[in-house]
């Protein structure tokens, strides 16, 4: 046992809450360290002390002002009924709107992390509603221009390798190889 | 309402007299008033220092009692939840006197500042002596961390057992077991020079 633990096990040495193997431990440690020894006999002071604080004892006229102050209301005070149509603790108007914030704070969680929405979609989205350029998700230099061409393209994956290796393909057509 | 103001020779349990308080029985609810009124002053005095605030607060703790009555469940001891009602309360009349008191220690006077610790002399009264004793406890007891000193009074001066403070205070038995031993071990620190 270290100094820490020792100190954590004070009060229930002192309460009688340690199991016996533990109390053994302990009073070893006791045994062999008289700082710690008198460290457990202030504390034991202070708690005699402490319990001994002299009670205080409700005034003589406790009993008459609560009445009082009972029967004083308009119309003396209602006990209240807890409400019975509860759903786990919360009333009805409160579960349908914690169940509404619950339900937001899902959808809109599958929105940010979900896997499977990818650029591919994000872009059909975008060019089929409301018609972003095109161009604009291309290579700026492998870039054509290829405004005519809108509708083919909107298969096309601009970022994929498939569609890079087409455009390469397009200016391989151009090269013309000139004999000596 | 006919609340009769003399005890009455209930023998029952805190438990059977809720259960009759709220089939509509209100000597049982003085007999709740008489078992308790003053166990909880005794439990609240310690956060204020001062009697008639904790009268007040017991007598708050009272009326809820009344009100809230059937809202109790007897899957809990009464004891845990009348003391949980009265250590909430408690808690917000700390903190409405938190924002109340506007003390600054510039505008104080020099005796207001000074705190001198009589020497313990042989010809002192032995009185005086326990009373400045009991000062000192009761100071050090407001003086600690708000958790540690709901424990501590629970612990030390209502003598419940910890599975009681961990149902009152509502954190598991080990935070309440650590937190009484820090408590301790804090007024060991702040009241080790008294012997």
């Amino acid at each position: 046992m270290n100094r820490y633990q020792f100190e954590d096990l004070i009060s229930e040495y002192i309460d009688n809450e340690l199991p016996l193997g533990k109390r053994k431990e302990f009073e070893d440690y006791l045994n062999n360290n008289t700082d710690a020894e008198a460290l457990v006999n202030s504390i034991r002071f202070n708690i005699n002390n402490v319990k001994g604080l002299p009670k205080v004892k409700a005034s003589k006229t406790f009993n008459d002002r609560l009445f009082d102050k009972i029967k004083s209301k308009p119309d003396g005070i209602k006990s209240e009924s807890p409400n019975k149509w509860m759903i786990a603790g919360f009333t009805p108007i409160h579960a349908s709107f914690m169940t509404g914030l619950i339900m937001a704070f899902v959808f809109i969680s599958i929105q940010i992390f979900s896997p499977s929405l990818d650029i591919k979609n994000s872009k059909t989205l975008y060019t089929t509603n409301e018609k972003v350029d095109d161009n604009a998700f291309r290579d700026p230099i492998n870039v054509k221009d290829n405004s005519n061409s809108f509708l083919t393209d909107l298969t096309d994956d601009s970022l994929s390798v498939d569609s890079i290796t087409q455009l390469k393909k397009d200016y391989s057509k151009k090269i013309q190889f000139v004999n000596d | 309402m006919s609340l009769n103001r003399q005890q009455s020779p209930f023998v029952y349990t805190d438990e059977q007299l809720i259960a009759r308080f709220q089939s509509g029985d209100e000597r049982a609810y003085i007999e709740l008033v008489n078992r308790y009124r003053d166990r909880l002053i005794n439990f609240v005095y310690p956060f204020f220092g001062d009697f008639e605030q904790a009268e007040d607060v017991v007598q708050e703790t009272m009326i809820k009692l009344y009100e809230k009555k059937h809202y109790y469940r007897e899957i809990a001891k009464f004891s845990t939840w009348i003391y949980t009602i009265a250590r909430n309360l408690a808690n917000t009349e700390l903190r409405k006197k938190k924002r109340r008191k506007t003390t600054y220690i510039s505008r104080m006077t020099k005796d207001d500042r000074q705190y001198d610790i009589p020497a313990v002399q042989a010809d002192l009264n032995q009185n005086l002596q326990n009373e400045f004793i009991r000062d000192r406890i009761h100071a050090a007891i407001r003086e600690l961390p708000e958790h540690f000193k709901t424990v501590i009074i629970l612990r030390d001066i209502q003598e419940l057992s910890y599975d009681d403070i961990s149902n009152i205070v509502g954190v598991p038995l080990g935070t309440v077991k650590s937190r009484i031993n820090r408590a301790r071990l804090q007024l060991q620190a702040e009241l080790q020079d008294l012997k």
